[in-house]
């Protein structure tokens, strides 16, 4: 009788290690997981969270987060954290809000934020390589400078861009098409090239890397100026959106970027099964969580807190500890 | 009643790594006064099974009775008060604090008043154990990283025996030792069987074994094959258990046509931050180098300065008819070279990534379609054609390296550098911790290559392969070629042991 039982239990168990093996379940959970909570949502709030009006928030906010998050996955991929993706915004956003009102010019606006932006991760990157300090600790030095460049940039005063430039660039659809083409730019890269390729086989394994010919710190380099552009437009982005920058602007990027990439089921210690999608799947889940949760009247300060522990449930959950032998040496 | 003439009993131990099965339902016991050899090819579970004893990590199922009761140790300390110590195979020693805080290691509160440690009775203590055990040369007071790896393996030694242990576990420690070390720890190790103590002593060197041992456990792939009594041993005998079957001539190649004379590698007088010195050598197409030694002997960081994965700091490595200096593995790469590390799970395997990107990590050139864009179909089979030559098994080439047991990683190893079309292979130690089925196949794979006007260098820790394989052997010691003997000239175990120390 026990050892029916027990015998059960073992079909079980290897069930559940086949769907856990299988190379689908994380491909799909995140998928998942976003509908789930699009479900629940919808029935908590009694239909108001997926009308028309809010569905539009949600895109609106989610395409900020996707389009910064998909430059961000590139570093992810190569095994390193950058949490100041942010911070870099919110500067980026400020230089270019102040290039648009001294020239007023948009080519020259979407110039400087891609150039700054771009420019700024490359600081990061050198910082980190030629200096040899993590890529982690560098950007928790930038999180916190970055910010305070800002604040004095801005120097307490709220930077208003004039109203027919925003709502042409909306009318336009300016955002979705930024978006779009920055994905399919990213996408390609990240899944067709060879520098994909070696961007997520240096975060697989540095040393295995670096003795087949695939050195970090080139990768590295280009991680970062990719995920600078992804500032640059997620800067405009976010001008389009909100017509003004505030010592608040993008402030809650730091964390939704790094939740959005986990949440969209990349591996939090980067390697061959990152994905490009990820970070779009990942900011469309935690905008909606955002969203649905102060709509159900969970106030920004408990959530905060929830995104805090989602993000170390996560963490936790894909601590990739292998269940091998300890190499020997 | 079997039960109480044992020491220490293990009972239908097992222990399992993932998938792989380290121990398959293993039961033995050592009896009082005796000294118990394990022997077995690598990965035969030797190791294992001692250091679940000693509470180092936990059986997956079984149970072991110590001194008539359960014994269930949850730590190597544990272990260590209730008298089972171990020495281990790898460094056991901490480098930066004193010997006789090595020593005394997790035991400071022997010497404690308060939260201090007494350091100066801790090293009084530990100098008296020392010259109790006849360990002269060695200053409780210095810090265990100023000794060379003999003198920290007597260290080991005498951490493990300041306990008195009733079990005393020796884990291919005589690899490490001088003679003088070795017939210090014999006489230790008789001396505590005269007591009534028993030890358990894992080594490779039969001789060694068949001397000192009065019994003699035989392990293969996770399972007992047998115990002999001291009259019972004969070396055949025991070989022919440790492998299964006959140990037949043509387990490696015996040709003796020798290789080309044209020069395809070359270190021409290099010097490294450790181990090398103005070290020269040449390696020619169609030629087996065998390079041996003891572990520490530099060979090691030559394959690694070889392949340019250690900065040169004078002289250079040429490779190929253009002689192109290798400043860096890839220029190494693009010349045709490929390297198998000895630590292969760390530095030639991403673990945690499928068989498909560890192979096609090395193709990234040769995949494309065009300009940066990589040709999926192209790439599939990069890879599946490795997969089927090699006969790697695997439940499909998505699934992560992680899953596969220690001879297909090493194939996934070889796939990765046989698709590149590698024309110098450094191989160190290829055949570490593989069984011994694919050993063979392994060492016909190396042979082939040879054939096909490769040439390979062959870094090994085991004289035998080196003699079975090689068309030229150089021995190492100390940064240094000692002996340099070509196939053709003969090759004798003893003299070239005699080279190593």
């Amino acid at each position: 009788m026990q050892a029916a039982k027990k015998q059960a239990g073992g079909t079980l168990l290897a069930t559940f290690r086949k769907v856990k093996e299988s190379r689908w379940t994380m491909r799909l959970a995140p998928v998942a997981i976003l509908v789930a909570l699009m479900v629940l949502f919808a029935v908590w709030t009694g239909g108001r969270f997926v009308t028309a009006v809010n569905v539009k928030i949600i895109l609106d906010q989610a395409l900020i987060i996707a389009t910064v998050a998909t430059g961000a996955a590139f570093i992810f991929a190569t095994g390193n954290v950058n949490i100041a993706m942010g911070a870099c915004t919110a500067l980026t956003a400020t230089i270019t809000a102040k290039a648009y009102l001294s020239t007023n010019s948009l080519p020259v606006m979407i110039l400087v934020a891609v150039v700054f932006g771009a420019l700024l991760l490359l600081l990061c990157a050198f910082l980190s390589t030629i200096f040899k300090v993590r890529v982690m600790f560098v950007t928790i030095v930038m999180m916190v400078l970055l910010e305070n460049i800002k604040s004095e940039i801005l120097d307490g005063e709220t930077l208003s861009l004039p109203f027919e430039m925003t709502s042409g660039l909306q009318d336009a659809g300016f955002s979705y098409i930024i978006f779009v083409l920055f994905f399919l730019f990213c996408a390609v890269i990240f899944h067709f090239t060879s520098v994909g390729r070696a961007i997520r086989f240096t975060g697989s394994n540095m040393i295995c890397g670096e003795q087949t010919g695939i050195f970090r710190n080139k990768y590295l380099v280009i991680a970062f100026v990719i995920a600078g552009v992804g500032v640059g437009l997620g800067s405009l982005l976010t001008i389009a959106r909100s017509g003004s920058i505030t010592a608040s602007t993008a402030s809650s990027m730091n964390m939704d970027c790094m939740l959005a990439i986990v949440l969209g089921g990349m591996p939090v210690f980067g390697g061959s099964k990152s994905r490009a999608y990820a970070a779009v799947v990942g900011a469309l889940t935690v905008t909606v969580l955002n969203n649905g949760l102060l709509m159900v009247g969970v106030s920004s300060t408990i959530l905060q807190g929830v995104r805090g522990v989602l993000f170390l449930l996560l963490v936790l959950m894909s601590n990739g500890r292998p269940d091998v032998l300890p190499a020997r040496d | 009643m079997q039960g109480a003439e044992f020491l220490i009993e293990a009972r239908d131990v097992c222990k399992n790594f993932g998938v792989t099965v380290a121990l398959d339902h293993v039961s033995f016991g050592v009896r009082p006064g005796e000294i118990r050899g394990l022997i077995g090819e690598n990965g035969s579970g030797k190791s294992t099974v001692s250091s679940i004893m000693a509470g180092m990590q936990p059986a997956t199922s079984g149970e072991m009775v110590y001194k008539g009761k359960p014994w269930k140790p949850g730590s190597m300390l544990e272990a260590q008060e209730n008298g089972i110590c171990m020495i281990v195979q790898e460094a056991g020693t901490i480098p930066n604090i004193t010997v006789a805080e090595n020593i005394f290691l997790g035991h400071e509160n022997k010497f404690a008043r308060g939260p201090f440690v007494n350091k100066r009775k801790m090293i009084a203590a530990a100098a008296q154990l020392l010259k109790e055990l006849g360990i002269d040369g060695i200053e409780a007071g210095m810090p265990a990283g100023a000794y060379d790896f003999q003198d920290r393996k007597l260290i080991e030694v005498a951490k493990a025996l300041y306990w008195e242990p009733s079990i005393f576990i020796v884990d291919e420690t005589t690899t490490a030792l001088s003679q003088t070390g070795r017939e210090l720890l014999y006489r230790l190790m008789q001396k505590l069987a005269g007591e009534g103590k028993s030890v358990l002593f894992i080594s490779h060197d039969l001789e060694e074994l068949m001397e000192y041992c009065d019994t003699l456990t035989v392990l293969r792939d996770g399972v007992i094959v047998g115990s002999l009594d001291k009259p019972e041993f004969e070396g055949g005998k025991i070989k022919q258990m440790m492998v299964g079957r006959e140990v037949s001539g043509d387990y490696y190649h015996n040709d003796l046509e020798g290789y080309s004379d044209e020069v395809v590698l070359k270190a021409d007088n290099i010097t490294t931050l450790h181990d090398l010195l103005c070290f020269s050598l040449e390696l020619h197409r169609g030629e087996i180098l065998g390079i041996g030694g003891l572990s520490h002997c530099g060979m090691h960081t030559l394959g690694h300065a070889l392949f340019g994965a250690e900065k040169v700091l004078d002289g250079q490595v040429l490779v190929g008819p253009g002689k192109v200096p290798v400043k860096n593995t890839k220029v190494a790469i693009e010349n045709g070279m490929g390297y198998v590390s000895k630590n292969r799970d760390v530095e030639s395997l991403a673990l945690q990534s499928p068989i498909m990107d560890n192979i096609a990590s090395t193709g990234y050139k040769a995949n494309r379609f065009f300009g940066p864009f990589i040709s999926f179909k192209k790439e599939k089979e990069y890879v599946r054609r490795q997969v089927r030559n090699l006969s790697l098994k695997c439940a499909s080439i998505y699934h992560n390296v992680s899953t596969l047991s220690g001879g297909n990683k090493q194939k996934v190893v070889f796939g990765k550098w046989i698709a590149a079309d590698s024309d110098i292979l450094i191989l160190d130690c290829p055949t570490r911790g593989i069984d011994i089925g694919v050993k063979a196949s392994m060492y016909q794979l190396i042979y082939d290559m040879k054939k096909a006007g490769k040439a390979i260098i062959l870094i090994s820790e085991e004289l035998p392969e080196l003699i079975g394989m090689s068309d030229r052997i150089i021995i190492m010691k100390d940064g240094q070629i000692t002996c340099n003997v070509k196939r053709t000239e003969g090759f004798s175990e003893h003299s070239l042991i005699q080279y190593m120390i």
